[in-house]
């Protein structure tokens, strides 16, 4: 393959061009190369990329006339036409009279300041100098046309007074110059061969077969193209469904239930005492309604709170209030759905999971939300012990891609033993991940359930924060819509 | 939960070993560790275990579970020499009294801290913030016995603890830091608690404060402990501050409370509840195979008393300071946790059942494939809202089917929505500084007369974005849907008439769709036409 392979026609022309001229402007490049004076440029500096020429860019300084400027040209400066008029010390007020107020305002300044005058209580004394200075012999030298400074002979210093009086302007002009290099010149030795390039394939060609044989517009492979984002689910979505399709997997049946909860189910039914801060308005959600209590389990719910039922246990020892279990809340943990589920559900084998929204009264930052997605699921049989619930865990675990997990003594008010579960994560170490136990028998013989259950839950934003490398929880809710259209679906 | 600062060379002392060891293993017994300090640490235990919330009861478990000590901790106690009354009328206010003598005590300033902290960790763990149980310590040099507990007008005088002149109960409640902060708890009554000494000097004022007379300071010896209450509780408050400070050296002596009835009772009742436990019931939910003499073993090392009686039964005596055993599945945990989970061989359950999703994920999923398909974000917004989000911004008129929380935390979340578009609305707001177009669509909660239903919508924002966009839309997720489906001319103020339309499934109305009202547009501050769609999923979900 020849270098030339690489040159579109365009470029091949320019080159030509440049071959025979050396170096051109862009009006000359138009002319010769026969090309728009903007494609020869963009070819040109295609070529200057690619190694064969070099664009030099060359700026000019040119000054103008302002109409003011035109008007001393024919009047002289304020200043020559005042020190002209006076014959002696003459009051200011007397000048304002000959000439306009405004007139006097700027020439006094010049005046004084070119020490052809001075002023003394409001009169002007001239000093009888007032040689022809610098600005006026530039103003003279104009002609009528735009000039440069060596043109006008003028100094930096003067025209830039000039420009602060606003007598004349400045233009400035870009001159560019291609040239052909060596590298350009051995090449356009070579001899350079014009056909024909094809930019896009279009339905003529194709039909007319005129394609074949022509040279299709090599496309540059070494520039990036701009952005293209598609539409996608929301990376927590994916995070959910990942954690959905580990449950499904395993064998467990999706379960869904009322954001509304009374608070019988949400904390009386597992066993949560009546007087537990977790109840108060500052925790929880209460709403201004009220939910009868299930008549086939509130008796047995009430008298284990009292002093444990029927079972070998000693229950909260107090009075069980029957109207507090009553009030509706926001569901402040999906145990309350699992939980009425089982009641519903009380003969084994059951495995259960739900992923959905639970509520607490936490005020908005970065890291808590009132609002959150819980994770929970449930094994009920026959022989279940905690020993097949750690495995469990460390089954759930390893899928959602925790290779290293172990478990800590931890505390829930409905399970016993309860344990807190732990992941390694690199760079932040054993990090505690949600929560687990064994139902207490507190919790499920009220509602005939016989066989141990086994639980366990996590709040899934905290995943989210993790995988996602997330700072704040609450790009999950208020999304930026940048940040979706940039996450990455693969990351989860 | 309450965080527990420990002194090293205090948990050293107390403990018998290294404060390294002490770190490495302390969260093994149930706790998270905070912060780890030069001189101290922070821990905290969990609220179940408020006989952990002081060095000595840490130092106790501790040595235990390090086999430095193990077995029931016994603490003789001397026969009692002061005796305390309680009136009839203080029963209907705080009818609970617990009371103890601990002698010989050497304080210093930590020590002092250490009890301080003890006490108002109690206060909330145990005393709900006081109302169950509330605890004071006095310096019983000061004062003579035999006490009374009664009930005294509003308006008796003494001087609290901290102050220097004479107050009536009634300015102590509305003036003293203490006083202010838990007047609720006895306000209510025409009398309030107090304990006085045989020559009617003020011991305390319970719930809310000391006499100034019984301050306890590093050269106090002798201690006096009152702890009253609603119930049972106030003895094992009790129990856990009389065996923490005879971990310290203490020497407890029984108080005699005599009650109006003239019952009496001689307390702090430090005698160990006695449970029986098998061995099966202890393998079955640990799922191993444990002999009765690792069970024995482990009981002790949590400072459980243990005996076989058998092969198969194990007596246990639980110590009077333990609040958490309400069953034997407690016990197992001790066992599991003196055992050690890491040591626990785990199995995997061999239930077999079948995966099933719900309904309305599969419906999810399906609508999440057919509007991603047509070009739109999901988004998650928080269901949480308020009426000028919910009503106002969107021209729509208040309903009386939302349901609104009793205590909202700030004006922007008061109820829970009814409809999903108020909230697609406000995250284009959020993002009016970002590129157009912008789509976003959401399949989420709805709470309607308190009763969660699922919707789907979508809005689209972009200059050119009109009425046959979202038709077009609304139509491809029908035919999609395989629904049939048919449209009337609607009447929601949210949109523009003459471009807004119900949507009919069945003869039922199941949403809307349009172009947004520019009145709309402008109170979610955003610049260009704004067109949506929002469906009840309801009737669709089989």
């Amino acid at each position: 393959m020849s270098a030339q392979d690489n040159l579109t026609i365009n470029e091949k022309k320019v080159l030509l061009a440049l071959q025979e001229l050396g170096s051109a402007a862009p009006g000359e490049l138009e002319e010769k190369s026969g090309l728009q004076v903007d494609a020869a440029m963009q070819a040109a500096f295609l070529l200057e990329e690619k190694g064969l020429a070099s664009v030099s860019e060359i700026v000019l300084e040119r000054y103008a006339l302002t109409g003011e400027g035109e008007t001393y040209v024919e009047t002289g400066l304020p200043e020559r036409q005042i020190v002209d008029s006076l014959e002696g010390p003459t009051p200011l007020d007397e000048l304002k009279t000959r000439f306009s107020p405004k007139m006097v305002g700027i020439a006094t300044g010049w005046l004084v300041r070119k020490g052809w005058a001075k002023i003394e209580e409001g009169v002007m004394l001239p000093s009888g100098k007032a040689p022809a200075g610098k600005d006026e012999a530039i103003l003279s030298t104009f002609g009528g046309e735009a000039k440069t400074l060596e043109e006008l002979s003028a100094d930096a210093k003067t025209v830039k007074d000039l420009l602060k009086r606003k007598l004349v302007t400045k233009h400035e002009e870009k001159f560019r110059t291609v040239s052909i290099n060596d590298a350009g010149t051995a090449l356009a030795a070579e001899g350079i061969v014009l056909e024909e390039e094809i930019a896009q394939v279009t339905s003529d060609l194709l039909k007319s077969g005129a394609w074949k044989g022509k040279k299709f517009r090599p496309y540059r492979l070494d520039i990036r193209p701009k952005p293209l984002y598609g539409a996608k689910v929301h990376p927590y979505r994916r995070l959910i469904e990942q954690m959905r399709q580990i449950f499904l997997e395993m064998g467990f049946t999706e379960i869904k239930g009322d954001v509304i909860q009374s608070s019988f189910w949400n904390f009386d039914a597992l066993f949560q005492p009546q007087d537990h801060p977790a109840r108060d308005m500052q925790d929880t959600f209460h709403l201004g309604s009220k939910t009868p209590l299930p008549a086939e389990y509130a008796d047995k719910v009430g008298a284990m709170h009292e002093y444990g039922g029927d079972i070998d246990s000693c229950g909260w020892k107090g009075k069980w209030d029957r109207e507090l279990p009553e009030k509706n809340v926001l569901r402040t943990h999906t145990t309350a759905v699992t939980i009425k589920y089982l009641a519903d559900n009380p003969e084994p084998p059951v495995k259960a999971f739900c992923i959905d929204r639970a509520y607490r009264r936490e005020t908005i930052d970065p890291t808590h939300t009132p609002e959150f997605e819980q994770l929970e699921g449930v094994v009920m049989d026959k022989d279940m012990s905690f020993a097949d619930l750690l495995g469990l865990l460390a089954e759930f675990y390893h899928r959602m891609g925790f290779e290293e997990i172990r478990f800590r003594p931890g505390y829930f008010p409905y399970t016993e033993p309860s344990v807190e579960p732990e992941v390694y994560v690199e760079g932040l170490g054993w990090v505690e991940l949600g929560g687990a136990g064994v139902f207490r028998k507190e919790v499920t013989e009220p509602f005939g359930i016989k066989e141990p259950v086994l639980a366990w839950g996590l709040g899934v934003s905290r995943v989210a924060m993790l995988k996602l490398g997330l700072k704040d929880l609450r790009l999950l809710y208020q999304s930026d819509i940048d940040w979706l259209r940039k996450s990455e679906v693969c990351r989860i | 939960m309450p965080i527990i600062t420990l002194h090293y060379e205090d948990l050293e002392k107390l403990t018998g070993t290294d404060k390294e060891t002490i770190i490495e293993r302390v969260p093994m017994i149930g706790a998270d560790i905070e912060r780890i300090e030069d001189e101290s640490i922070d821990i905290e235990f969990f609220p179940d275990r408020p006989d952990l919330y002081s060095v000595e009861g840490v130092a106790r478990a501790m040595r235990g579970f390090l086999d430095l000590e193990t077995g029931l901790p016994e603490y003789g106690a001397k026969p009692y020499e002061v005796s305390i009354s309680v009136s009839e009328e203080i029963l209907k206010i705080r009818p609970f009294l617990g009371c103890a003598i601990v002698r010989g005590v050497k304080f210093n300033s930590e020590s002092i801290k250490s009890l301080m902290d003890l006490q108002e960790d109690l206060h909330w763990g145990l005393g709900r913030n006081r109302k169950k149980v509330s605890i004071g310590v006095h310096n019983l040099s000061n004062v003579k016995p035999p006490f009374r507990y009664t009930a005294v007008d509003p308006g008796f005088e003494f001087v609290p603890l901290d102050y220097t002149e004479k107050m009536s109960m009634t300015e102590i409640l509305e003036k003293h830091p203490k006083g202010t902060r838990f007047a609720h708890l006895v306000k209510d009554f025409e009398k309030y608690p107090i304990i006085f000494d045989s020559e009617d000097n003020v011991l305390s004022f319970p719930p809310i404060i000391n006499g100034t007379l019984t301050t306890v300071t590093e050269a106090t010896t002798e201690l006096f402990i009152d702890v009253t209450g609603l119930g049972e509780a106030v003895y094992t408050a009790l129990n856990i501050v009389v065996t923490a400070l005879a971990e310290r050296g203490g020497q407890v002596e029984f108080v005699r409370v005599v009650r109006p009835d003239g019952e009496e009772m001689v307390l702090p009742d430090l005698s160990p509840e006695t449970r029986t436990l098998t061995r099966s019931e202890v393998n079955s939910l640990i799922g191993m195979d444990l002999s009765v003499e690792e069970i024995v073993k482990q009981l002790e090392r949590m400072r459980c008393g243990a005996k076989a009686l058998d092969d198969e039964t194990i007596e246990v005596k639980v110590p009077a300071y333990r609040a958490d055993i309400l069953h034997n599945f407690d016990l197992i945990e001790d066992i599991a946790v003196g055992f050690g989970y890491g040591n626990i061989k785990i199995k995997v359950p061999e239930t077999y059942t079948v995966g099933k999703s719900h309904p309305i994920s599969l419906m999810r999923s399906a609508l999440n494939e057919i509007i991603v398909g047509l070009g739109y974000y999901e988004v998650m917004p928080f269901t949480l809202t308020s009426e000028k989000v919910h009503f106002e911004n969107m021209r729509r008129p208040k309903t009386d089917d939302v349901t609104y929380v009793l205590h909202p935390i700030s004006e922007d979340q008061t109820l829970v929505r009814t409809t999903l578009l108020p909230n697609l609305m406000e995250i284009l707001s959020l993002n009016q500084h970002r590129e157009l177009p912008q789509k976003i669509f959401e399949v989420g909660e709805v709470v309607v007369n308190e009763k969660t239903g699922q919707h789907v919508a979508a809005v689209s924002i972009h200059p050119q974005s009109n009425f046959t966009e979202i038709y077009e839309v609304v139509d491809a997720l029908m035919r999609e849907l395989m629904l049939e489906y048919e449209v009337k001319e609607s009447e929601d103020p949210a949109f523009l008439e003459g471009r807004r339309a119900d949507v009919y499934v069945k003869g039922k109305k199941i949403g809307v769709f349009g172009e947004f009202h520019p009145e709309v547009i402008s109170n979610f501050e955003l610049g260009y036409a704004v067109v949506g769609f929002e469906f009840d999923l309801a009737d669709l979900i089989s």
